[in-house]
């Protein structure tokens, strides 16, 4: 339903998103995983054709085999909500404070569906009931400060579907929620996305959720999608120098309880800071900060090459590369 | 919300105190003897002072004072020295004419800001904002009563649309109605263009919030999002502003009335000032007071009531 290849948003010169592909068919589940500025939430506004005005997309984004990449914002605004959906971080500050959450809801089954007043009340019910609002009738009239992190994220996520849409973009839609509450609604957004096969992509900088929800992972850094694959393979076998630093860095019990008597290990970290986007190498991003990096990585961008889990953006693939070593 | 309201109202009662005493106390230092004024030049002292035992001002300025609001209390506001004929009347008299001119002047003035503030807004950056920019800029510089000529030598002297000035009564009421347009429009062009600056930049705050970008999500039109999601939340700083510019329309129909001869409230103060007709205007300075007060008062009521947090903080 969603077809993207070579596609790109830029500010002036500046790649905030550099040549993205990919291909989304109903009821996929992909995670997004990258640091901040890695170009992942920039992605998902391109999907919603939400980039900043200052932005300028070129490449090729087809849904439902609509080419939308030079759409207006009219045609823009015919598919949002319908076709593509999104949720995002802080359920809190993404809600209208001052309006009941259940006229949030009301508010496109009725601009958009026509829906009378009645309908809209009767179709907003249901979609509290699936996303597991407890006492729907009672929700209806509560404003989002009377809510819990939980409900409020499961109210925006009611608002989301109430148009039906092909896919649900959710940007870290568990980071202002504690660990208990952003499992169940990680599991919430998976049985969603099977029981309305519904496609999901979920953009996280947490492993945790993207294993728990996603079969298939993107891994960004610096506005270029750098490694692809299954999900379970990636995080088991990363290729990538990027991806495998990523991993490393991730929190596990062990490092936070050390052995008795020993040292506590430290948390490996991935050397120096993601360049602002003016400063980013011009060939693989990553370059400058990789610890397996060759004398043409700087200039010249890898093509994507064969993993044993997926595919890579990385000239260590290269069999001339390889056959030079 | 009832014992914020009640807790309001004990507030408004003291602060009207507080201002009576300071009217009270600034009147009276004033220079200038009401028997003089209600005599003439020509009355012998003896007169005079049998007038001021008649009057009551031979008491102790506390006493007079405690005499004073004992009076207001009961709905007498004393006798005006000038006109010879209670205060109260005068006031009651000329009050709806001065009220309908605020009130029509400030809704004059949330039409002009909503309007031009949320459009220049919407248009942020682009040829429409700067154009609303440099209008109130404009309206912030010109005085209103050199604005109140201008319009009197277009609209009235040149095009004969309106009167130049002056009152039918309230039995004529079209009559009515046509000669206070002009002063509506002096009144609440200077006082717009304020307000549309400030509802322009609330707006642009409020448009950069996480909700507004839900609602554009959501596939809802610009036009939805700017009055049914940003509106709503830019009106706080909006009504603040409101409640204070009140009082400014109130004193600035003291301007306003004496140019377009509109007997009013403004008309009366200023007459009365003109005739040391002191105890006139105290019961007016007090009037006006108690009016920016009490639309200080509405502004906290309505703060409550557009804001659901506010209202369950205050429950």
């Amino acid at each position: 339903m969603l077809d993207v290849s070579n596609l790109s948003v830029r500010f002036g010169d500046a790649y905030a998103l550099r040549d993205a592909s990919l291909t989304v068919h109903p009821g996929d589940r992909i995670g997004v995983v990258g640091e901040s500025g890695s170009g992942k939430s920039m992605l998902a506004q391109a999907l919603m054709g939400m980039v900043p005005e200052s932005a300028s997309m070129s490449g090729i984004l087809k849904i439902d085999g609509t080419e939308m990449t030079r759409a207006t914002e009219a045609q823009w605004r015919a598919l949002r909500a319908r076709r593509v959906a999104m949720i995002f971080q802080e359920p809190l500050a993404a809600l209208n404070p001052l309006r009941r959450v259940g006229t949030t809801v009301m508010e496109p089954l009725r601009t958009h569906l026509g829906l009378s007043r009645t309908q809209a009340r009767a179709r907003t019910l249901d979609l509290f009931e699936e996303v597991g609002l407890p006492d729907p009738e009672q929700r209806l009239a509560a404003y989002p400060h009377e809510l819990s992190g939980g409900q409020r994220q499961r109210v925006l996520i009611a608002l989301a579907l109430a148009c039906d849409p092909k896919l649900l973009i959710a940007d870290e839609p568990t980071t202002a929620l504690d660990a208990e509450v952003a499992q169940r609604i990680t599991d919430l957004l998976v049985r969603l996305s099977r029981d309305r096969a519904m496609a999901l992509m979920i953009i996280s900088h947490d492993l945790q959720v993207v294993a728990r929800a996603t079969r298939q992972l993107l891994v960004m850094y610096g506005g270029d999608i750098v490694e692809r694959g299954e999900t379970r393979k990636i995080l088991s076998a990363p290729f990538h120098p990027y991806t495998r630093g990523l991993l490393a860095a991730r929190p596990r019990p062990q490092l936070a309880r050390p052995v008795p008597g020993t040292k506590r290990p430290r948390l490996p970290t991935i050397p120096g800071h993601i360049p602002a986007l003016v400063d980013l190498p011009a060939g693989c991003r990553f370059s400058g900060r990789c610890p397996a990096e060759l004398s043409r990585c700087r200039t010249t961008r890898s093509t994507e090459f064969r993993t044993g889990t997926g595919l890579a953006a990385c000239h260590l693939l290269n069999p001339a590369e390889r056959s030079k070593s | 919300m009832s014992f914020f309201l009640l807790r309001r109202t004990g507030g408004l009662v003291l602060t009207l105190l507080a201002i009576s005493i300071v009217v009270f106390a600034v009147m009276n230092v004033l220079p200038g003897d009401p028997a003089l004024t209600i005599l003439g030049i020509d009355a012998t002292d003896d007169a005079r002072a049998a007038l001021r035992v008649q009057l009551g001002l031979d008491d102790p300025a506390p006493v007079r004072y405690v005499q004073w609001i004992a009076g207001i209390a009961r709905g007498d506001f004393g006798t005006s020295y000038s006109f010879g004929v209670p205060v109260a009347g005068l006031i009651a008299e000329r009050l709806p004419l001065t009220l309908s001119l605020a009130l029509s002047g400030t809704l004059l003035t949330l039409v002009i800001a909503l309007a031009a503030g949320l459009y220049s807004a919407s248009r942020h950056g682009r040829t429409g904002d700067w154009a609303v920019m440099i209008l109130s800029q404009l309206g912030i510089a010109i005085p209103a009563f050199w604005l109140a000529i201008l319009l009197v030598l277009l609209f009235a002297v040149n095009l004969r649309w309106f009167p130049p000035g002056g009152f039918p009564g309230w039995s004529d009421p079209l009559g009515s109605l046509r000669s206070l347009v002009l002063p509506t429009i002096a009144l609440a062009a200077v006082q717009g263009a304020v307000l549309a600056r400030v509802t322009r930049s609330s707006a642009l705050e409020v448009m950069r919030l996480d909700f507004v970008r839900t609602a554009r999500a959501t596939g809802l039109s610009p036009a939805r999002v700017l009055w049914r999601h940003v509106l709503p939340n830019a009106l706080v700083p909006v009504i603040t502003i409101v409640g204070m510019q009140f009082a400014g329309v109130v004193t600035g129909t003291i301007v306003i009335e004496n140019v377009f001869y509109l007997p009013g409230l403004g008309r009366l103060i200023f007459q009365s000032i003109a005739n040391r007709d002191i105890i006139t205007v105290q019961a007016l300075v007090l009037m006006v007071a108690a009016v920016v007060v009490l639309a200080n008062f509405a502004v906290d009521v309505a703060y409550a009531l557009i804001d659901p947090r506010l209202k369950a903080r205050l429950a």
